[in-house]
C-alpha cells in the first residue's frame, strides 16, 4: 500500500489547492478569450511575462511602491493584450477567412517568440528575485503554506467570482455571452462584438497578469516563465469547455492541481506533469470518439 | 568554412523536418505542434542503441522509424474526429507526454539527455566532421523531400487536400478519410524521426533541449516561412531560418548571445506580419520555381474573367421553357415511374435527436432512369433524407437497400462505393483546388490512391492520371464549364459552383444520385441549364433524387414527387395530384 501519512496528504492537498487558484485564474481568463473570440491566442504567455516584467521594473527600477507598481504592470500589460487583438488578430482574421484559426494561432506564436526574446533583450536572459511584501509562512493542521499563497488565493476567487457576477448581471456580461453565441447575430442586434473582443483580452490579460505576480513573489521571474502557464492554461480551458462559466474552469484548474499533487504519491515527481497530458489525452480522444455521433448531428444535419 | 558547412548541414537536417510536416500541415491539412517529438523518438531510439547497445546508426533509425509510425498512428486515431484547436491542444500534450517519458526515463539521460554520442556509421564510414555530413544530410533531405513530393502530387495528395478543404465532401465522394489521415500521421511522424535520427547523429547528441517544444515551432515556422503545400518552399523556409542568426552575426556585426535573441525576435515578428502580407509563405501552393524561370505565370486574367460567364447550353435551353407541362405528358411520365425498375428503397426509417422527431417512418423509392423529388417546408428533414441515405446520419431504424444491399451501418464513404453520391445545398467545393481536381477527386478506384501501388506501380499511376483527367474534363465540359478547369474553384461565382458541383457528382459515374437544392439560389438564367443538365442525366439512365423548394423546377423535372412534413411522407404522386392536397397548397400557396 502507499506508504503517505494522513500529513503529507493534507500537505499535498493544501499545495494543490493553492497551485490550482493559479491554473484556474489563467483558465478562466483564456476560456474568456479563446470562447468569446475564437482567437487561438498563444500570445498569453507573453503578457503573464511582460506582467510580472514591468511590475519589476516600476518596482526597482523606478523605485516605485509595491502595489502601484504591481497594479499598473497587470494594467498595461492587459492594455498589450487589447492591442494584439485590435492590431494583429482582427485585421488578420478579417483577411485570413476561414483559415482564421490557424493564421491567428501563427500570428500569436510569433509575437509569443518575439515578445519572450524581447524582454531578454530589455531585461537580460538571467533569473531575477522579485521582492515585494515580506514573506510569511503560516502552519495550520500541520501544513505550510505563506501569506502570498493566501493572497494568491483570495483575489483569483475575488476576480472568478467577480467575472462571474459581470457575465450573469451586467449589460456587458450579456453583451459578451451574446457575442460568445454568435458575434455576427449580435451585431444585428447593435453589439459591438470588436469592442467586445477587445475587452475580453483586457480582461483576461488581467487574470493571467496577477497570476504572474503572485508567481513572480513567491518564486522568481524569468524570460521563460510563460512557457508553462501558457499550456496550463489551455488544458484547463479546454477541460471545462472554453463556453462554460469563468467558476466552471476555476474548479476544473484546481481539480488539474490535485491530480498533479496526488499523482506524485505513486509517480516520481518527474511524471506528475505528463500525467496531467495523459489525462488531457484521454479526455481528448474520448470527446473525439464521442463526437463521431457529435458531429453527425451538429454539422451534417441542415434544414 | 567548416563553420558554414555546418550551417549548410543544419538547413539540410531543419528542412528534412520541415518537408515531413509540410506534408501534415500543408497538403492535409492536420495542425501539429508535435512534430520536434517524433523526431525526438527518432534522435533518441537511434542515440540509445548506438550509445548503450552498439547497434548500428542506420539500424537504430529504423527502430526510431518504426516507433515513430506506430505512435504516430495512434495519435491520430483520436485526432481524426477533432477540431483545429483541439488538433493543436492534441498535438500539445502529446508532445509533452513523449518529451516528459524520455526525461523520466533513466536510461535516456533524464534532463541532460543522451549526449556523447559515437560518430554515425554509414557502411564503415565515420562521419566525424562538418564535411562527413554534408553528403548524407543531403540524401536524406532528398529522400523526404522524394517521399513528399511523391505523396503530395500523386491523387493521394489530391485527396489529402480534399481533406484539407472539406473532410464531409471528401467522404461523400467516397474516400476513407480515417485511413488517410491516420496513414499521412504514421507516415510523417516516422519520416520526422528519420530526420530526427539524422540530426541527432549530426549533434551527436539527443537531448529535450534539441527536441523541445519551442523546436516544434521553429520547424512550424519554417514551414510556414516557406509556403503551406509548397515542398521547395520548405527548403527555403529552413535556409531563412537557419542563415538569419549568422547573417545577424556576421554582416550586422552583432555579437553572439545577442544576434541569437534579435534572431528570434526577428522571426517572431516576421510571422505575425507574413500572416498578414502574404499568408500563403515565400513559395505559395501551386508555384514551381521552375516553370516560373521559364516564364509560366498562373492565368490570372481567366480568374477574373470566371466569375461572370454563362456557360454555352444555356443558349440552347432558352427555347422550350415551359412552366405548365400539358396534363398527359405529365401522365406518361407518372406512367413510366411506376414501369421502372427500384433501384432504392427504404423501409420504416426513422432517426430521433432527443424529443425531435427528425424522421418517421420513411418508406420511400427511387427508381431507374427516372427523377424523383423531395418536397416540403423548411425543416421538414429533406436534407436529413440524404443524410440518412449516406449514412451520415446513421438511422435508428428500418432499411434501406439499394440494389439488393442493405446500406444501414456503412459510412458515406462506403456508401458512395457503392453507386450513391450526393450533392450539398452549401455546395462544399475544395475552394483553392481548380475546377479539373474538383472533379479528378470524384473518380473512382484511382490506383494512384493506394499507397502501395503509388511506391511499386509508378507508369500504371501515371497512366491512370492521364485517364482520370480526361473524365474530368469530359464532365467539365458535360456541365459547359471545361474553360474554367485551371481556375481555382473559390474563384468561382455561385451558379458556377453548383454546376462544377454536379460535375463532381456525375464524375463518381454512381448510379443514384442524391442533388440537394441543384437549381436554388442561382441566377434565373442559370437555373435552365441546370435542369436541362439534370434532365440530360436521367436520360443516361441514371436514377436521381432532388431536393427542392420551387415547385416549378420540381414540375418540370419530377417524374414522382415526395410531399414531405415534420419529418413524415404526408403525401406522393405527380405534383398536379400533390397541388391538389390541401395541406401542400397551404404550404405553399398560403390559404389565401
Amino acid at each position: 500500500m502507499l506508504a503517505i501519512s494522513a500529513e503529507t496528504f493534507r500537505q499535498l492537498t493544501v499545495d494543490g489547492f493553492f497551485r490550482g487558484c493559479s491554473y484556474g485564474l489563467l483558465g478562466v481568463g483564456f476560456a474568456l478569450i479563446l470562447g468569446v473570440t475564437a482567437r487561438f491566442h498563444f500570445a498569453y504567455g507573453f503578457t503573464y511575462t511582460l506582467a510580472a516584467y514591468l511590475a519589476f521594473t516600476f518596482t526597482f527600477r523606478a523605485n516605485w511602491p509595491f502595489w502601484p507598481s504591481v497594479l499598473l504592470g497587470v494594467l498595461l500589460s492587459a492594455v498589450v493584450g487589447a492591442l494584439i487583438e485590435a492590431k494583429v488578430y482582427r485585421p488578420l482574421a478579417a483577411n485570413a477567412g476561414a483559415t482564421a484559426l490557424l493564421a491567428v494561432f501563427v500570428a500569436a506564436l510569433g509575437i509569443g517568440i518575439a515578445g519572450d526574446n524581447l524582454i531578454r533583450l530589455f531585461w537580460g536572459s538571467e533569473t531575477q528575485a522579485y521582492y515585494g511584501p515580506t514573506k510569511k509562512s503560516y502552519e495550520i493542521w500541520g501544513t505550510v503554506f505563506l501569506n502570498f499563497d493566501v493572497w494568491q488565493a483570495a483575489s483569483a476567487i475575488a476576480i472568478t467570482l467577480a467575472l462571474a457576477a459581470m457575465l450573469r448581471y451586467t449589460a456587458l456580461g450579456r453583451r459578451i455571452k451574446a457575442t460568445r453565441i454568435n458575434p455576427d447575430l449580435a451585431r444585428t442586434i447593435g453589439i459591438d462584438a470588436e469592442r467586445t473582443y477587445v475587452i475580453c483580452f483586457f480582461l483576461g490579460t488581467i487574470c493571467v497578469g496577477v497570476a504572474a505576480i503572485w508567481y513572480a513573489l513567491k518564486y522568481t521571474i524569468d524570460p521563460a516563465m510563460g512557457t508553462l502557464p501558457v499550456i496550463y492554461a489551455f488544458v484547463v480551458a479546454f477541460l471545462a469547455g472554453t463556453a462554460r462559466s469563468p467558476i466552471r474552469v476555476f474548479a476544473t484548474g484546481i481539480a488539474v492541481a490535485l491530480i498533479e499533487q496526488y499523482a506524485s504519491i505513486w509517480l516520481s515527481v518527474q511524471y506528475t506533469q505528463t500525467a496531467v497530458f495523459v489525462v488531457l489525452v484521454g479526455y481528448l480522444t474520448y470527446l473525439a470518439i464521442r463526437s463521431s455521433a457529435f458531429i453527425a448531428r451538429f454539422k451534417v444535419a441542415g434544414p | 568554412m567548416s563553420l558554414w558547412i555546418n550551417y549548410l548541414d543544419q538547413i539540410l537536417l531543419y528542412a528534412a523536418l520541415a518537408l515531413s510536416l509540410n506534408l501534415l500541415l500543408g497538403y492535409a491539412g492536420q495542425v501539429s505542434v508535435a512534430h520536434a517529438a517524433f523526431g525526438a523518438i527518432g534522435g533518441y531510439t537511434m542515440g540509445y542503441t548506438t550509445q548503450a547497445h552498439g547497434w548500428n546508426f542506420l539500424l537504430g533509425t529504423l527502430l526510431g522509424m518504426v516507433l515513430a509510425f506506430v505512435i504516430g498512428t495512434l495519435v491520430a486515431l483520436p485526432a481524426l474526429k477533432l477540431s483545429v484547436e483541439y488538433l493543436i491542444l492534441l498535438t500539445l500534450a502529446v508532445s509533452s507526454v513523449i518529451l516528459g517519458l524520455l526525461i523520466a526515463i533513466p536510461e535516456m539521460g533524464g534532463t541532460y539527455g543522451l549526449i556523447n554520442l559515437p560518430a554515425a556509421n554509414l557502411f564503415g564510414w565515420h562521419l566525424q566532421q562538418p564535411e562527413d555530413w554534408l553528403l548524407p544530410a543531403l540524401v536524406s533531405m532528398v529522400i523526404v523531400y522524394l517521399v513528399c513530393h511523391r505523396v503530395g502530387e500523386s491523387p493521394i495528395g489530391r485527396v489529402l487536400k480534399g481533406i484539407r478543404e472539406d473532410p464531409i465532401a471528401t467522404q461523400a465522394l467516397g474516400k476513407n478519410v480515417l485511413g488517410y489521415k491516420v496513414a499521412v500521421f504514421g507516415l510523417t511522424s516516422s519520416l520526422a524521426a528519420f530526420a530526427g535520427a539524422m540530426l541527432a547523429g549530426w549533434l551527436r547528441l539527443s537531448t529535450p533541449g534539441v527536441f523541445g517544444f519551442a523546436f516544434s515551432l521553429t520547424i512550424f515556422a519554417v514551414v510556414i516561412f516557406g509556403g503551406m503545400g509548397n515542398l521547395a518552399g520548405s527548403v527555403l523556409g529552413a535556409a531563412i531560418v537557419v542563415l538569419l542568426e549568422p547573417v545577424l552575426r556576421r554582416v550586422v556585426r552583432m555579437e553572439a548571445a545577442r544576434a541569437s535573441l534579435v534572431q528570434l525576435v526577428v522571426y517572431g515578428l516576421a510571422l505575425a506580419i507574413l500572416m498578414r502580407i502574404r499568408p500563403q509563405g515565400a513559395l505559395p501552393e501551386g508555384f514551381s520555381l521552375w516553370r516560373w524561370m521559364r516564364g509560366h505565370r498562373t492565368p490570372q486574367a481567366r480568374v477574373e474573367m470566371a466569375a461572370d460567364w454563362v456557360p454555352s447550353t444555356v443558349q440552347r435551353v432558352a427555347e422550350h421553357v415551359d412552366d405548365e407541362l400539358p396534363v398527359a405528358e405529365e401522365e406518361r411520365r407518372e406512367r413510366a415511374w411506376h414501369d421502372a425498375a427500384v433501384v432504392l428503397r427504404t423501409s420504416g426509417v426513422g432517426k430521433r435527436f432527443g424529443g425531435i422527431v427528425a424522421a418517421k417512418e420513411l418508406d420511400i423509392e427511387l427508381r431507374r432512369g427516372t427523377i424523383t423529388a423531395l418536397v416540403g417546408p423548411n425543416g421538414a428533414g429533406k436534407t436529413t433524407v440524404f443524410n440518412l441515405l449516406t449514412g451520415a446520419i446513421a438511422p435508428d431504424s428500418g432499411s434501406i437497400i439499394l440494389n439488393g444491399q442493405e446500406l444501414i451501418g456503412l459510412n458515406p464513404a462506403q456508401v458512395a462505393r457503392k453507386g450513391m453520391v450526393r450533392s450539398f445545398q452549401d455546395v462544399r467545393l475544395f475552394n483553392r483546388l481548380s475546377c479539373a481536381q474538383n472533379v479528378m477527386l470524384a473518380v473512382q478506384e484511382q490506383p494512384g490512391e493506394n499507397f502501395a501501388t503509388l511506391v511499386v506501380a509508378n507508369r500504371r499511376v501515371a497512366r491512370a492520371e492521364v485517364e482520370t483527367r480526361a473524365k474530368a474534363l469530359d464532365w467539365l465540359g458535360f456541365v459547359g464549364m471545361a474553360e474554367f478547369a485551371e481556375i481555382p474553384a473559390g474563384a468561382l461565382s455561385y451558379g458556377q459552383t453548383k454546376l462544377i458541383s454536379l460535375a463532381r457528382v456525375l464524375a463518381t459515374e454512381a448510379d443514384v444520385l442524391l442533388l440537394d437544392e441543384p437549381a436554388s439560389g442561382i441566377d434565373t438564367k442559370w437555373v435552365d441549364t441546370m435542369l436541362d443538365l439534370i434532365e440530360a442525366v436521367r436520360d443516361q439512365g441514371r436514377t436521381v433524387c432532388v431536393v427542392e423548394h420551387n415547385l416549378h423546377v420540381v414540375g418540370r423535372l419530377a417524374d414522382h414527387t415526395y410531399f414531405m412534413e415534420l419529418g413524415e411522407i404526408a403525401a406522393e404522386g405527380t405534383i398536379a395530384e400533390l397541388a391538389n392536397t390541401p395541406r401542400l397548397a397551404e404550404v405553399y400557396f398560403g390559404t389565401g
